[in-house]
């Protein structure tokens, strides 16, 4: 958990899909509503073509993700940037890692967190509320069982409410979940 | 925007009632709460099963619950297999290891399982080929990927509101 990731990049890189999407043109109905509304409200790409063979899914996934990561209020969106690289990093998703750092230091004109997590690891040393929110979200998505009441101790010596706890929580969990359709589903190849 | 009224399967799983302190936390976002609850019905009802069965999404559901640790998820999904399963056939191949499964559908199945609940990082193109040449249409082999990413999803998300309920 605390090797650096020589593999992860704030450059950009596509994903390649192992099976093959959707075509688009000849999507049944119930497809083309699944493809209404995609992830961060981004144009339609292989990766939701590829979810569209399954459209029940793909129907309440989308929509709970951009929930998730953009509801109004609460968490800052750059925590939960930072939750969804630590869960990427923890899981070796070079490719959702690449595009949620991307985001977070659009959010914050914070480079120097990511660099620091890639070349040491998630135990880098970074500032507290950073750290806390790392460290928080790495244990989470590594061994949830493991989990107790003295990780939240960290977490709110930063003043963050439950309510932005649960945002971070679900954050974290929503990686767990994207990661895992990225990593079985395709590969990350260089833009 | 109204509050969902009725409990739904997250307030189940962490015993809660729809109007508990943490419960009504939840509800501060009602579209996580509505498509939570959604991606439930179509992970594990779906009105097309694209051949990868109710019994068997129980089986891959529980298998998780066993691996990550999860002891009220795993009721949860031992008694949905048992009301799909009744003879347990599946249940008992829900504690084997994959290379002792003879059915090399369900043996590619859970090798699927084990992989992307413990490490993600290790999947490869083969393996959806793999799956592919089982039999799995590409319908269900989404389906078994998002059932898989779904309950990695649940175990997060239950282990963090078990320590928000759990207040000294």
């Amino acid at each position: 958990m605390s090797k650096p990731m020589l593999n992860f990049t704030r450059g950009e890189l596509e994903w390649a899909p192992w099976i093959t999407p959707v075509d688009a043109d000849a999507a049944t109905e119930e497809q083309r509503q699944a493809l209404r509304i995609t992830p961060s409200s981004r144009p339609v790409g292989a990766y939701s073509l590829v979810l569209a063979h399954d459209p029940g899914s793909l129907a309440q996934r989308s929509p709970l993700y951009n929930a998730i990561m953009f509801g109004a209020r609460g968490l800052p969106r750059a925590d939960r940037e930072l939750g969804a690289v630590a869960t990427s990093q923890v899981n070796g998703c070079s490719y959702c890692a690449s595009v949620h750092a991307k985001r977070f230091v659009e959010l914050t004109k914070e480079p120097d967190v990511i660099d620091r997590l890639y070349a040491e690891g998630l135990q880098a040393p970074l500032a507290p509320r950073r750290k806390a929110i790392v460290e928080f979200s790495a244990k989470l998505a590594c061994d949830p069982a493991s989990m107790d009441v003295s990780d939240l101790v960290p977490l709110r010596a930063q003043g963050l409410t439950d309510a932005e706890i649960l945002d971070l929580v679900q954050a974290v969990a929503m990686f767990s979940w994207a990661n895992r359709l990225m990593q079985s589903l395709g590969e990350p190849v260089t833009a | 925007m109204s509050t969902p009224p009725t409990r739904d399967i997250i307030d189940e799983l962490t015993g809660l009632t729809a109007d508990a302190p943490l419960a009504q936390l939840r509800r501060q976002r009602p579209d996580v709460v509505r498509h939570l609850q959604g991606s439930d019905e179509a992970i594990f009802a779906p009105g097309n099963d694209a051949g990868l069965s109710a019994a068997e999404r129980a089986a891959a559901g529980l298998r998780i619950a066993v691996r990550l640790r999860d002891v009220r998820l795993e009721t949860h999904y031992r008694a949905r297999l048992r009301q799909h399963d009744p003879d347990g056939g599946l249940a008992a191949s829900v504690a084997q290891e994959p290379s002792s499964i003879v059915d090399p559908r369900w043996r590619a199945i859970l090798c699927h399982v084990d992989r992307l609940t413990a490490d993600p990082d290790s999947a490869r193109r083969e393996h959806i080929d793999g799956l592919l040449a089982s039999g799995l249409s590409p319908r269900a082999v989404i389906a078994l990927s998002q059932l898989v990413a779904y309950v990695n999803f649940q175990v997060r998300l239950l282990a963090g509101l078990r320590i928000l309920g759990d207040r000294p």
